[in-house]
């Protein structure tokens, strides 16, 4: 696993409250953000992430608690005042200014840059997004994903500490989604800033992030690189959140857990992140971590067996709901569509193997 | 299909009638209001600025068309920001009655502000008419504004305030730019209904008619009544051009911001 204490922090948040009259939007947060981190604050609509978001840009006061941006308190520092610059969900591209004027646009109080040297600065920050020689332009006739990229040339050419992104990705369609992920985390590497994107995309998130938040109610519900968030969530809730898992009621044992559908199994103190197990619990386990048997291919780890209830035929993958002895509810188990491995159908009996290594414990 | 087309065609007739009559009296060389025609001339028009009372009138008018559109647009910015931007208790209840005198009939606001200022003991004048007018030019000024102001994304000024520049300034740069035209528009709106206003100036004028309140006492005099039908034209094209600009001014605003066209009178 990966080294995950941060660097030096350049925004600090100790203890932060928000309430909007009787509403609790933000619920003690306490978080430090390391100087060129790629960091996401992931969650559901309505979560707090936003509020968040808008509160280190100054777009939002805080009713409690502390914020540090590079180590200065922030109380009191309207939003012009900060180092810190946002790209808007909408990218609030400025329509009656050119591309060139709107990239230019927070120079006009650098009094010491000369009309050359701003001129330069606009190149270089619109060659460094992909969009040289569009300067001329008129903003109101860009596409969306050429929106974006003036929105951050904008925000980047005043070389803020952080830069603050608001659900920047989610207005773009899928393939041209994927394709900004890819460069918003070379544009990160490449200038050093520290990034701090807001996103309800968890996949996203695991792609671009150093590490991430997961945020629910207002609270940080666990604080990880995408690794160990995948790996080890801390809760059911977080697990359901990111990507798919599946949960089977089980009895805590001396060395593990005595687990409904698969059998015993042994369970390190590493497989339990939210702390020893008791009693009743529950073992979640991600599909791809299981895999069916054909003819009589021994099984690498442990093996059970279950019917297909239902299957999902997505090309490269086939995603089967399986239901095991004992167990009301199907699980759900990846396959990998290699040559010559045949697609079950549905009321087939099929061979299951798992490895408890994979098992993560919840209490109840 | 004929049926229909025949009632679209008496139905215009029905309404424009009425007014293109008014330039064929204006140039008809005859102090009889009457076909046929007996001729043509200018005569009518050149008359104008040799009555003085009816010069006078004209300046009143004016006077008062011009501070009523500024103050009704002033008041209606700031209603259209306030309604755009913020949220406020009784936001909604408070917006319609200032919407209110829109669908008041004239005839109402006018004996009501008399009243008013009678029971105040305030001389009539000049600034009463302008007040009367505000009242009714203002909701013109705040359903044009709206759409203005609606179609502005809140995150255009927050960008502008991120990126270093005051709150003024952002106003300025970003907001009154991308709303300017909607208050070009509101100004020559709000000022042709002034102009062209009767009820309210007829009812609050003191000893200084404005030009409508002027036009109908010449009415009693058969011999004024083509130079009342020349100056009658006059302000026909005046309207009609003032609110093309309006119109062309709106939609250009709307087409600058990106946005769609979701107002507007014409």
């Amino acid at each position: 696993m990966k080294d995950t204490s941060p660097p030096p922090p350049i925004v600090s948040l100790r203890a932060v409250q928000k309430y909007y009259g009787t509403y609790h939007a933000l619920r003690g947060i306490d978080l430090d953000i390391g100087e060129g981190e790629f960091f996401s604050l992931l969650g559901p609509s309505g979560c707090g992430k936003t509020t968040l978001l808008r509160t280190i840009a100054g777009f939002e006061d805080i009713s409690e608690g502390t914020l540090l941006l590079s180590g200065q308190d922030m109380s009191g520092v309207p939003a012009n005042k900060r180092p810190t610059n946002m790209v808007f969900q909408s990218y609030a591209i400025f329509p009656h200014l050119s591309v060139a004027e709107n990239v230019a646009f927070g120079l006009r109080r650098r009094s010491d840059l000369s009309k050359q040297a701003r001129q330069v600065m606009v190149e270089e920050a619109l060659d460094m997004v992909g969009l040289g020689g569009y300067g001329a332009r008129a903003a109101h006739a860009l596409s969306g994903g050429q929106r974006q990229r003036v929105a951050l040339a904008r925000a980047l050419i005043l070389k803020p500490k952080v830069l603050l992104l608001d659900e920047p990705l989610s207005a773009l369609d899928k393939k041209l989604r994927e394709q900004m992920q890819n460069e918003l985390r070379r544009l990160q590497r490449h200038v050093g800033i520290t990034f701090v994107l807001v996103t309800h995309d968890q996949e996203e998130a695991l792609i671009m992030s150093d590490r991430i938040a997961v945020m629910f109610e207002g609270e940080i519900a666990q604080l990880a690189d995408p690794q160990t968030l995948y790996r080890r969530p801390l809760s059911r809730r977080v697990a359901d959140f990111i990507g798919v898992m599946n949960f089977l009621p089980a009895r805590a044992t001396e060395t593990g857990a005595e687990i409904s559908g698969l059998g015993r199994a042994t369970i390190t103190p590493e497989q339990c992140p939210a702390g020893p197990l008791s009693g009743d619990c529950t073992i979640g386990i991600r599909p791809e971590t299981m895999s069916i048997l054909f003819g009589d291919e021994p099984a690498p780890a442990s093996e059970t067996r279950g019917l297909v209830h239902e299957l999902a035929y997505y090309g490269d993958m086939t995603y089967y709901d399986i239901l095991l002895d004992g167990v009301e509810k199907p699980v759900t188990l990846s396959m990998k569509n290699l040559v010559g491995r045949r697609v079950l159908e549905r009321g087939e009996t099929a061979r299951i193997s798992w490895d408890e290594r994979a098992l993560v414990a919840f209490a109840n | 299909m004929t049926w229909l087309r025949g009632y679209a065609v008496l139905y215009l007739v029905f309404l424009y009638a009425p007014i293109v009559l008014l330039p064929i009296f204006a140039f008809n060389d005859s102090t009889i209001i009457a076909f046929p025609l007996s001729g043509f001339t200018t005569q009518w028009f050149t008359e104008i600025p040799n009555t003085p009372a009816l010069v006078k009138s004209v300046q009143t008018s004016l006077i008062i068309a011009v501070t009523t559109a500024l103050l009704s647009t002033t008041l209606g910015i700031c209603a259209a920001r306030a309604g755009a931007k913020y949220s406020f208790p009784g936001k909604a209840p408070m917006l319609g009655f200032i919407m209110l005198p829109l669908v008041l009939p004239e005839i109402i606001v006018a004996v009501s502000l008399l009243v008013v200022l009678l029971a105040l003991g305030l001389p009539l004048g000049g600034w009463t008419v302008i007040l009367g007018h505000t009242l009714i030019c203002t909701p013109f000024c705040i359903a044009i504004l709206n759409s203005a102001f609606g179609n502005l994304d809140a995150s255009l000024e927050e960008a502008a305030f991120d990126l270093g520049e005051t709150r003024w300034s952002t106003f300025r740069l970003i907001t009154l730019p991308l709303v300017m035209p909607g208050i070009i528009s509101a100004l020559l709106i709000s000022f042709t209904i002034s102009l062209d206003e009767f009820i309210i100036a007829f009812f609050l004028t003191g000893t200084e008619p404005t030009l409508p309140v002027y036009l109908w006492g010449q009415l009693r005099f058969p011999q004024k009544i083509p130079v009342v039908m020349a100056l009658g034209t006059i302000l026909v094209a005046l309207s009609v051009i003032l609110l093309t600009i309006a119109e062309i001014a709106r939609r250009r605003g709307i087409a600058r911001a990106g946005g769609k066209d979701t107002g507007g009178f014409l």
